[in-house]
């Protein structure tokens, strides 16, 4: 197995590596970002309305059952190749679990607190920020963790639509099969998806430690 | 209201509010729910007065938490009005509303992800209130429902017992010192011994604070208890009987004010009276700083059985019997068996009655709010203020001419 002493014992491309893995976190960090913006009001809508909560959870979900090859080139003609037509797919896709956690984190916060808040005078905007989304929170945040380590996942799909990030590589070395170092691009891709995916799930352990009130840590 | 009162005379005495002024009063409230036929709560129409209790009981269903969260708003009328201190703040702004009205319930409800501190200032915050006023208010109020502050402020709910949480969530109530407190069913998920310290220490609060309060419970010993007028509501709220406890138990309006306070009325009787109202006897007692030999002297001298031994607060520490005082080999403090059934001023003779059969001794003992020795109440003390309790009723219905001779008292 020539994949540490030749592959990545070679400085060219262990830099493209490294350059394919910023990429990468880019492509992941943004959807998700627009994902949890957008999936915090759909989920507060969803909790607020009963009408509105299940066109919104199918909407949703709908999104991830469309194959993603087959939604990178639907978005194509319309925003052109790179990494537009990603984003947007990856932020669809990341919808999805940001929602349904948002909805059932505000569904899991006791009546009785809302109920008491409700009782010593807090208007709606101020329960909803001091009381139900602070309580919400460790089930939100377990939905962008999934987002992410999904997104993650799928970005590398990016690399066929012309897309930045690990992909490349794989895609590199899935053309190239059965010539020599196929099999080492194909490994080194994967390794770096699946080191960046750990180091997410790390920051998002930190996130947690970080932001979760110690009256509600497990 | 009136046409649902019992017509007897002599059983709407004191159902008027005769003294002092109305706090709230509820002028044909009236809730329905959509898709419901009959409405929850059906012209309810009460006047509570100022500084008291007012307990609302009656069968699940029957609307009472209803009529409760109505006076918030928490529920909106549908129709009829709200009027609080002579404001009609039925239409008003009603956060504004609830900030001046203290709310606690069943489930507490504390705020799980702050602290104690910030749970009680929760209603100041709201208001504004400047830092160090709202420290020292909270710092004061933890203090008042026995939790120290020191102790307590910086803890997180989770990490408070059923009764404590409890506590909590009466002082977040009290924070702002409104003049009204609404309670739903609050002791009702707290354990039975608990829920006896939790009533008692209420109600020695509530006669310094003289709160105007709501009480909702669906039970009537708790009500008889807690209660210094008592409405007793029926399927839509309809008031069955509006009176004092002590007319309710005697002369209850109608058959279903009879059924609902139910059999044991003899017993429940004993929960108007508190341990205060009967003069307790003196127990032979001694102190631990007194001398072992001057103890022995005074217990041979009485021909009491056992002796209460006080630490130097005057707080009951044990019951020694006479070998516990002849033999020296062991501290007066560690001597003896402890004492157990200690009640106070506030605790009801149900209560007491209750200590006493726990207790092995068959007494119980008084004891100050701050634990010190006032007396002994016996069980002769009990069956004294049942017989005093029959011979009154029996008397109501001579005078009424009501008396069935099945149901006379034999004197």
């Amino acid at each position: 197995m020539t994949f540490f002493t030749e592959y990545l014992a070679d400085p060219r491309t262990r830099d493209a590596l490294f350059e394919q893995t910023l990429e990468h976190i880019y492509l992941t960090a943004v959807p998700v970002g627009m994902a949890v913006v957008i999936g915090l009001f759909l989920g507060i809508l969803a909790h607020r309305s009963p009408q509105l909560r299940s066109p919104i959870l199918s909407v949703v979900s709908t999104f991830l059952t469309i194959p993603s090859l087959a939604l990178f080139a639907i978005l194509i003609p319309i925003v052109g190749i790179g990494a537009t037509p990603a984003i947007i797919a990856l932020t669809l896709y990341a919808l999805l679990p940001i929602v349904r956690n948002t909805v059932s984190g505000l569904f899991s916060v006791d009546r009785a607190v809302v109920e008491s808040a409700k009782g010593m005078g807090m208007s709606a905007t101020m329960r909803l920020w001091k009381i139900e989304l602070p309580n919400a929170w460790p089930v939100m945040l377990a939905g962008v963790r999934v987002a992410t380590l999904l997104t993650i996942g799928i970005a590398a799909i990016a690399a066929l639509v012309g897309g930045p990030g690990l992909g490349q590589e794989i895609f590199t070395g899935i053309r190239r099969i059965p010539a020599t170092g196929s099999l080492e691009s194909l490994l080194g891709g994967t390794l770096f998806i699946v080191i960046l995916a750990v180091l997410f799930d790390l920051f998002y352990l930190a996130i947690g430690r970080l932001t979760i009130p110690r009256g509600i840590r497990e | 209201m009136s046409d649902q009162t019992n017509g007897d005379p002599l059983a709407r005495l004191g159902t008027d509010a005769e003294t002092g002024e109305t706090m709230i009063e509820l002028q044909e409230l009236t809730k329905r729910f959509p898709g419901q036929e009959t409405p929850a709560v059906d012209r309810l129409s009460l006047s509570i007065p100022k500084g008291e209790i007012v307990v609302f009981v009656g069968p699940s269903g029957c609307g009472k938490t209803t009529s409760l969260k109505m006076i918030n708003r928490i529920i909106e009328p549908s129709s009829g009005h709200i009027i609080i201190d002579g404001e009609d703040v039925t239409d008003i702004d009603p956060n504004h509303l609830r900030r001046r009205i203290g709310y606690v319930i069943q489930q507490i409800g504390l705020f799980p992800h702050i602290r104690i501190a910030e749970n009680v200032a929760t209603v100041p915050h709201l208001l504004g209130w400047d830092k160090d006023r709202t420290r020292e208010r909270v710092d004061e109020l933890l203090d008042v429902v026995g939790l120290p502050p020191e102790q307590y402020r910086e803890r997180f709910p989770k990490e408070l017992s059923g009764g404590q949480r409890q506590r909590v969530g009466g002082a977040r109530a009290l924070a702002a010192d409104p003049p009204v407190l609404l309670m739903d069913e609050p002791f009702g998920a707290i354990a039975p011994i608990t829920r006896t310290r939790l009533q008692n220490e209420f109600l020695r609060l509530q006669t310094e604070l003289q709160k105007t309060i709501c009480f909702v419970t669906h039970d009537i010993d708790e009500a008889i208890k807690m209660g210094d007028r008592i409405a007793i509501l029926q399927e839509g709220s309809r008031v069955a009987q509006f009176a004092t406890p002590e007319e309710i138990l005697t002369h209850p309006a109608n058959d279903f004010v009879e059924d609902f306070v139910g059999t044991g009325a003899t017993l429940k009787r004993l929960k108007l009276t508190r341990v205060k109202e009967v003069e307790p006897t003196e127990a032979l007692t001694g102190r631990v700083d007194e001398d072992r030999e001057t103890l022995r002297q005074r217990f041979d001298a009485s021909d009491w059985t056992a002796m209460l031994l006080l630490d130097r607060e005057n707080k009951p520490l044990r019951w020694l019997r006479g070998p516990d005082l002849r033999q020296q080999d062991r501290p007066l403090e560690k001597a003896g068996v402890r004492t157990r059934a200690l009640v106070e001023p506030q605790a009801t003779l149900s209560d007491a009655l209750e200590e006493m059969l726990l207790g092995a001794a068959g007494v119980a003992i008084v004891v100050d709010r701050r634990g010190a020795y006032r007396g002994l109440l016996d069980i002769d003390a009990i069956i004294t203020s049942i017989q005093t309790m029959k011979d009154a009723q029996a008397e109501y219905y001579r005078a009424a001419k009501l008396a069935d001779p099945e149901d006379e008292v034999p004197a």
